[in-house]
């Protein structure tokens, strides 16, 4: 058995045989039969591996506004590996959509396994998220199809899950209910259903019965689970928040992050650990973007003044709207991206769980090992990052 | 003296949308196999999802082209006529070319067009 990481549910379960990929699902399967892949190039033109390595080390050595962007896509060690190179050459890190999990890791946020969603969870709801075109076994792995202990009736009977989106999506095309909420009114959505569950007549614009029922189907959960996504569709962080906690006054739910990359929870626990070192002295500032505005963060260097970006198994230019970056651009990345065809320097690397092994971390805090898929001879993310680790 | 047609110089009826960014697993899929330069992936992509009656305010059918004018950036996409109500709501898979829009929830102005869908390395300067 294979693990896949084409999103961060690493489904455990796929058989990789000589022309086929049983149990992946559409993304799992292109990620891990993907050939898309690139040579290594300085200033667009094709060269050897030594020769990008050492033109990206020379690019980072005379950088002065220097930004490491992604981490999500790389296995746990050499996230590690890459803050090390941070530290020393006085980078900033961007991870994009962690914020989440930084909550969730604080203590803020009750959270839960995605063993216990199965086994456990009675109303489950998917809040500016749409799973069955992000993380598409989520729904029949963990969140509403499956029997679980306390759930043998599955989703016929014993779980009702429920959409809260600027759109009608796929996934609310097979839950029992779903909102449709205005993108640019969705904190008076939060704030009429936090109204609701103190079983006030909400002042909104929006069917206030609607919003009433909603509220009295949360507030019967016996095992609530709120799928939060990260990106613009939906409700800004803080307003999740306090939905948790007007949740937990009169219910039990728990909260846990739909956010891209396979391994995003590893990153945002060991940044969060480096900033806890009793001494810690170094430069590396983590910046996490809700919303993903154009300048990539809600603090520190912006994109747009920076003047070396390294971006880490990150498609830059095809996540965020990054016009105008005007540094030094460096690519490490196992297939041809948006960003890498405009980088200075493309280094390509083996895939994490595919032709790279190593550990990553799953979206509810599962540690998981990656076996390697087939043999590719590409260098892997953390041999290139240690290689620069130690030449700068 | 080339000859002009009847209405050339009358401006296509435009109409105000916001623009949300949505997740497309086919389209993650075509970047995946066949490359993100790929006519599969701009065929997803450089899609918009309009309401009927948005539609007849351009006057445009499923499938026509349309020119996006956002915040930060104008592309050209192909119409696909929603299922559900959303009048003043475009749905443009995320990507470059909803990047290229501005950051989303962005305002927009959507008209008829005569252009094709343009590569993606067009669309994407840096």
């Amino acid at each position: 058995m294979m693990v896949c990481t084409g999103c961060a549910l690493l489904c455990d379960d796929i058989e990789v045989g000589e022309n086929d990929c049983r149990h992946a699902c559409r993304i799992g399967d292109a990620h891990i039969t993907s050939t898309n892949q690139i040579d290594p190039m300085v200033n667009r033109s094709p060269v050897d591996m030594d020769t990008a390595i050492k033109s990206a080390a020379e690019i980072l050595v005379s950088a002065e506004k220097l930004v490491f962007v992604g981490f999500g896509n790389l296995v746990t060690e050499a996230q590690a590996t890459g803050i090390e190179l941070a530290e020393k050459v006085g980078a900033e890190i961007k991870t994009f959509h962690t914020g989440i999990f930084d909550d969730i890791l604080d203590g803020r946020v009750k959270t839960c396994t995605l063993p216990e969603v199965r086994d456990y969870a009675d109303i489950i709801i998917f809040l500016g998220c749409d799973p069955m075109n992000t993380h598409p076994r989520l729904l029949s792995r963990y969140a509403y199809y499956p029997r679980g202990e306390k759930r043998q009736h599955g989703w016929e009977e014993d779980r009702t899950a429920i959409t809260i989106d600027p759109r009608f999506s796929h996934t609310a095309s097979i839950c029992k209910d779903s909102y449709v909420i205005d993108p640019h009114r969705q904190i008076e959505f939060m704030d009429a259903l936090m109204d609701a569950l103190l079983s006030k007549v909400p002042k909104t614009a929006y069917d206030k019965k609607r919003i009433l029922k909603l509220a009295g189907t949360l507030k019967k959960a016996e095992f609530g689970v709120i799928f939060a996504g990260t990106g613009a569709a939906a409700p800004p962080r803080d307003a999740i928040i306090r939905l948790m906690d007007r949740l937990n006054e009169s219910s039990d739910f728990r909260l846990l992050s739909l956010a891209p990359g396979y391994n995003l929870r590893s990153i945002a626990e060991q940044l969060r650990q480096l900033h806890s070192r009793p001494t810690d002295d170094c430069d590396v500032v983590d910046s996490d973007s809700n919303s993903g505005g154009s300048n990539g963060g809600d603090g520190g260097i912006d994109l747009h003044k920076a003047d070396c970006i390294l971006c880490l198994g990150f498609d830059l230019m095809n996540s965020l709207p990054a016009h105008g970056i005007n540094g030094k651009l460096i690519v490490i990345d196992p297939n041809e991206t948006l960003t890498s065809r405009y980088a200075d320097v493309v280094i390509p690397c083996a895939a994490g769980g595919i032709d790279a092994a190593g550990s990553a971390v799953r979206m509810d805090g599962e540690p998981i090992e990656l076996p390697l898929i087939r043999e590719s001879g590409r260098l892997s993310d953390v041999a290139i990052l240690k290689r620069l680790l130690e030449v700068v | 003296m080339m000859k002009l047609e009847f209405g050339e110089f009358l401006a296509a009826p435009e109409c105000k949308v916001v623009i949300v960014a949505c997740p497309d697993v086919f389209r993650t899929e075509a970047g995946l196999r066949h490359g993100k330069f790929s006519s599969e992936y701009r065929e997803l992509s450089a899609v918009i999802v309009l309401d009927p009656t948005d539609m007849a305010k351009i006057e445009v059918k499923d499938s026509d082209l349309v020119e996006v004018l956002g915040e930060e950036g104008v592309v050209i996409v192909r119409v696909k006529e929603s299922e559900k109500e959303h009048p003043g709501i475009g749905y443009v898979p995320e990507g470059a070319w909803a990047n290229v829009l501005g950051a989303g929830p962005a305002s927009a102005k959507v008209r008829r067009s005569q252009q094709g869908i343009a590569a993606i390395e067009d669309v994407y300067h840096r």
